[in-house]
């Protein structure tokens, strides 16, 4: 990008829009400030004072149990686990079917879109869909937090989307070199589209990640339970189920400590995957390769 | 062999013209369908079938053999009597839903909130991730995209509960300050006015900052040399990004806009449940919220089904007129 | 352990390339699993351990396994082989109908509450009616015939419930506050009210400022409940001069009872807040001292109790014979001294049937439910194996410091307590402000006030029930803080009746004079 030539606009351009992107990201960060500043300050301190980024006492309690507690360890590595399978299964459902579907002369392409966008709006819903995956015998399996959702029909329509923008001279010469689709698809269109499998291998981690309730309703062995089933458990008991005259003598509630500490751990390994990806979003990565 | 595909340039201008129903093919495609026969076009595209075939397969097994489930809404079903044994009630369901004194308030607030949301909340990351593309300095840029995206990964209880500390009248920090600038104190939570405006701000922050990701790839496709032709011939970077940019992340916008149209009538039930309270109900009433309130104990799953059903309907239209509307002004669509 | 795992994924991708294969696949092995699932529990026979799935609520992030050693302990104990199955309790209910759903019942499900859908399966014939075998058991013969006709269904008992005290309910304060002030313990609700007053006003913390009010109430309904109770209110349903029941909040009483809650509120003897905050932060302007008073069940003073000592013992100033809180149960208004009582029961365990085939099975697992109410059932369940989770030093109790071994092998499994006919679990020696707070429950049992059409399921409350609850409890709010005057809560009144009350109102009357003619 040529740098010479800088007018007075374009000096201000900038520097009004490097401030407003820094207050954006500071608004962004406040609250999470203090969630951070909350697992790391004592109980006692979160209760008296209401909002705050620098605790003024400083405690471990909150992670000395999450180091003390097996689960929570063993769940992190299930978490890890299903979300990198889970993803690299998701991608490729989505890319081998949205590359047909990308051919606008694919016999039978609009019955199948229109299969997709149907199942996007109406569902079954919940029991009936438990009632498949028992019946596929995937109950008590990691592959019942999986198969079930392999495909989001909202993410393939724009991998879809973004397909068909693709240049189709590329194609024609490997056709031309003897290629069948699969290895075009393979060897020219793939890696044209980083930023796109980067983008949607994001998104469907980020969901696998998140996805407490079919690890919920599938794994009855709670010895399977990935890290979110447990963190929203913390979550859920320490915001009050109600009042205590709704709870029962029996529970003692967490402390806000520990959601604190929990809330943290269960998001830095997913916000770890960002940078990892963002090399694939710079600028130009795909008409530069296309050039090359 | 000449493929239809050459017609394709980047930035899908011309792709518009193709219509997508090999039936309905005009023009100097129409000669080259007719010779193909169907056969020949399977076996043209064999590999692409085989291609396809999973994810059909996905879509069959897991979708479509559920959906005998929406059969639900018009049965009173019970989870231990199962299916078959269930009455069936007919439209039950849904005339009770339609003749509810609440019906129109239910829809009103439901519409409200979703326009008022797909006005701000959805243009929201396509600006920032522009604001963003404009960002040189690559470590600054790289920071702030991934400050902006951690509100994602906490969860709506979470939001809610740092509402109340940061908003509450209460105490809360915000309050104080207005206070002290203004003598007064606005009930950010309880009074009605500010139910909406509350609901838009926490889905802003919790997911603007993740939104631009899509829109970031999308940019990451332009080709760098237009950006240096503009420069060269003098145009400011507001032009940049109105011709350059813009279009070329226009086919993106628009197919998001058309799913996120589909579901006008959601609108979240947790978010909505949580920040509603006896003196906001008038207009936090929603769908979402009326079926869990109604539906926890009449049998909560043919209720909502068929509450869910209506929702698929309305949908099912709002996306095919969009998508129709789409392709009348010449953009792509989705399909 | 890696092993099934590896095999569960084989058997995952087996599945898929199934499916993948053809569409039958789905079909064929829908037949196979029902198969296989029926003969699972089926294990007749005094001798041989029953095999015996039990589902349960968790509240822990680890659970206590099905080989630890507690619960062999309990297995050993009831004669069973028993498989926990843990459910987060946040998502209980969705699991509870998918469970109904699977068809594949546990031997033992924790009921939470006689939601529609269990009401639906006990009718459909899913659990066992156990009312009559009750008798035949040293410790399920002395359940309480008031939460059993609470628990009822269509007039039986459908479940094994876990007791809770009934008259929980009270009136928590800060003690140091009220000497202070030079007050003695209210007695009236006048005497409530120039606490609550002289706690706004009177500067209960002797700081010199004005930073204090009289008592926190959240977004929950409890509180306005408890006091309306005090005021002669019904609970939920009463008796008029005719002997109709009526709803309360159709009584002058109710109407008493809103006036003085407005007047608590003008006055800013509340939080102004109270309609948006969330109940998880309610002690917490207690413990902070900004609020003097709460109302709600009385265990909170012990709680707070600790969490004040707990504070100052961080800040290095606390002086742990000082008491800061005491409880009473109630403050007398026109009727005399009332109580609201909680339900008595916290859930209850019903058997089913698809997994209990036989009578001599049924009466296994109540053998199974009846030794957990045993002296050791009550103490392996609530406390763990002595020398392992706790022991005594110097006769006192001592729970085991290690946080991580009771979570992975005791504390859940203090779901299992019924507490038939009375605790019987080993106790840490009780604070003053936890003995005067048991001593308050035991106390209240005498005063409480008990609803009258609590075991009646009626029809229109399935239809409407939470719809209608709605309009009174915002209308309530709402006229608390001024929204709406008498005139508009007379209008939500009436709009109540007109969204489903008469017929509600009608069905109740009915279903109460059936049950009287017993």
């Amino acid at each position: 990008m040529p740098r010479k030539n800088r007018s007075v606009t374009e000096i201000l351009f900038d520097w009004v829009n490097y401030l407003l992107l820094g207050l954006i990201a500071c608004l962004m960060l406040l609250p999470f400030m203090y969630v951070i500043a909350g697992s790391f300050a004592s109980e006692a301190e979160l209760t008296e004072r209401a909002f705050f980024i620098i605790p003024r006492s400083f405690s471990l309690d909150g992670y000395k149990y999450i180091l003390s507690s097996n689960s929570i360890f063993h769940s992190i590595f299930v978490s890890v686990g299903v979300t990198f399978v889970g993803s690299l299964v998701n991608l490729l459902f989505t890319v081998t079917m949205a590359y047909p579907l990308a051919r606008r002369d694919l016999l039978g392409r609009n019955t199948v879109l229109n299969l997709v966008v149907f199942s996007m709006l109406f569902s079954g819903g919940l029991i009936p869909t438990y009632l498949v995956v028992k019946a596929l015998g995937l109950l008590d399996s990691y592959g019942a937090l999986i198969l079930p959702g392999a495909i989001s029909a909202f993410n393939l329509i724009i991998v879809k989307n973004f397909f068909q923008e693709l240049p189709a001279g590329l194609e024609e010469a490997a056709k031309i070199d003897g290629c069948t689709e699969i290895g075009i698809l393979w060897k020219i269109v793939l890696p044209l589209s980083k930023p796109v499998l980067a983008t949607f291998g994001l998104f469907y981690a980020v969901g696998h990640w998140n996805n407490f309730f079919s690890a919920l309703l599938y794994l009855n062995e709670s010895s399977m339970w990935p890290l979110q089933v447990i963190l929203r458990q913390i979550v859920m008991l320490s915001q009050g189920v109600g009042s205590a005259s709704q709870l029962d003598t029996t529970v003692q509630l967490p402390e806000q400590t520990i959601k604190m500490a929990v809330i943290v751990v269960g998001t830095l390994p997913i916000m770890m995957v960002y940078p990892f990806l963002q090399k694939h979003f710079a600028k130009g990565v795909l008409i530069g390769s296309v050039k090359g | 062999m000449p493929r239809r595909n050459s017609i394709h340039k980047l930035g899908g201008e011309g792709v518009n013209e193709i219509a997508t129903d090999p039936g309905r093919t005009t023009g100097l495609l129409k000669a080259r369908i007719s010779k193909s026969t169907t056969m020949k076009r399977l076996k043209r595209d064999k590999w692409l079938y085989v291609l396809l075939m999973p994810g059909i397969l996905y879509f069959l097994i897991f979708k479509y053999v559920p959906m005998w489930g929406a059969a639900l809404a018009f049965k009173n079903y019970q989870p231990f009597t199962g299916f078959w044994a269930s009455e069936w009630v007919g439209f039950e369901h849904f005339r009770n839903f339609f003749q509810n004194p609440d019906f129109f308030k239910l829809l009103r607030n439901t519409l409200l909130l979703s326009l008022y949301s797909l006005a701000i909340a959805f243009p929201a990351p396509i600006i920032i991730a522009l604001m963003l593309n404009e960002v040189r300095a690559s470590l600054y840029k790289r920071t702030i995209q991934t400050l902006i995206y951690i509100p994602h990964f906490i969860s709506m209880v979470i939001v809610v509960s740092l509402t109340y500390v940061l908003f509450t009248t209460q105490g809360g920090i915000i309050n104080e300050l207005i206070f002290q600038w203004t003598g007064q104190k606005i009930d950010f939570l309880a009074d009605p006015h500010w139910f909406r405006p509350m609901i838009i701000l926490q889905n802003l922050w919790k997911d603007c900052g993740f939104g631009t990701i899509i829109f970031l790839a999308a940019i990451s496709g332009v080709d760098l040399e237009q950006y240096e032709a503009a420069h060269m011939d003098g145009a400011s970077r507001w032009r940049q990004i109105w011709h350059i940019t813009l279009p070329s992340i226009r086919s993106t916008i628009i197919v998001l806009l058309i799913l996120r149209t589909g579901d006008l009538l959601d609108n979240g039930f947790e978010h909505i449940y949580l920040m509603s309270n006896a003196l906001n109900r008038d207009v936090a009433d929603v769908f979402d919220t009326y079926v869990y309130t109604m539906g926890i104990t009449m049998g909560a799953f043919s209720y909502s089904t068929a509450v869910g059903l209506f929702k698929s309907v309305i949908g099912i239209f709002l996306i095919v007129s969009s998508n129709y509307l789409a392709k009348k002004f010449g953009q792509s669509g989705i399909y | 352990m890696n092993l099934n795992k590896s095999r569960r994924w084989l058997a995952g991708i087996l599945m898929l390339s199934i499916a993948l294969s053809g569409v039958t696949g789905c079909a064929a092995n829908k037949e196979g699993k029902a198969n296989s699932s029926a003969g699972e529990e089926a294990d007749p026979g005094e001798q041989t351990p029953m095999k015996l799935t039990v589902m349960l609520p968790s509240f822990k992030t680890t659970m206590p396994e099905d080989d630890s050693p507690v619960v062999t302990e309990i297995e050993k104990l009831t004669n069973t082989d028993i498989h926990l199955e843990w459910v987060p309790d946040s998502s209980y209910n969705e699991k509870f109908n998918i469970t109904l759903a699977s068809g594949k019942i546990p031997g033992v499900m924790l009921v939470k509450e006689k939601s529609p859908s269990f009401i639906n399966a006990v009718r459909a014939g899913a659990f066992w009616e156990m009312g009559p075998y009750l008798k035949d058991y040293p410790n399920l013969s002395q359940t309480s015939a008031i939460v059993n006709n609470n628990i009822s269904i269509d007039g039986k008992i459908y479940g094994i419930y876990r007791g809770r005290a009934l008259g929980r309910n009270g009136i928590v304060y800060r003690k140091d506050w009220l000497d202070n002030l030079g007050l003695q313990a209210p007695q009236t609700i006048d005497d409530f009210y120039q606490m609550l007053k002289a706690f706004t006003t009177g500067d209960p913390d002797q700081n010199g400022k004005d930073d204090t009010y009289g008592m926190v109430i959240t977004k929950f309904n409890g509180p306005f409940e408890v006091m309306q109770t005090w005021f002669g209110a019904a609970n939920k349903w009463g008796l008029d001069d005719t002997g109709k029941l009526i709803p309360a909040h159709t009584t002058e009483a109710y109407m008493e009872a809103l006036r003085f809650f407005r007047k608590l509120y003008e006055e800013k003897l509340i939080n102004a807040d109270f309609a948006v905050m969330d109940s998880s932060k309610w002690p917490d302007p207690i413990v902070n001292g900004q609020a003097g008073a709460l109302v709600d069940v009385t265990d909170h003073a012990n709680r707070i109790e600790e969490k004040i000592h707990a504070a100052l013992e961080k800040a290095g100033k606390d002086d742990e014979s000082k008491i800061f809180m005491d409880t009473i149960g109630a403050v007398s208004g026109p009727k005399g001294l009332r109580a609201l009582p909680t339900s008595g029961y916290s859930g209850l365990f019903a058997i089913s049937k698809s997994s209990v085939k036989t009578e001599d099975q049924l009466r296994q697992v109540l053998n199974f439910l009846d030794k957990l109410n045993e002296e050791k059932g009550q103490r392996l369940a609530g406390n763990g194996i002595e020398g392992r989770h706790y022991t005594f030093v110097d006769g006192n109790l001592e729970a085991s410091k290690d946080e991580a071994l009771l979570e992975s092998e005791a504390s859940g499994l203090n779901q299992l307590l019924m507490y038939l006919p009375e605790d019987r679990t080993l106790k840490l020696k009780a604070s003053s402000v936890k003995q005067k707070s048991e001593a308050v429950q035991k106390a209240n049992e005498s005063i409480v006030v008990t609803n009258p059409a609590e075991p009646f399921v009626s029809d229109v409350y399935s239809q409407k029930g939470p719809q209608l609850d709605v309009i009174i409890n915002d209308a309530r709010t709402k006229f608390v803080v001024g929204q709406i005057d008498e005139d508009g809560f007379k209008a939500a009144v009436e709009l109540w009746q007109k969204s489903g009350g008469v017929e509600y109102v009608k069905e109740i009357n009915e279903l109460y004079q059936a049950a009287s003619k017993q």
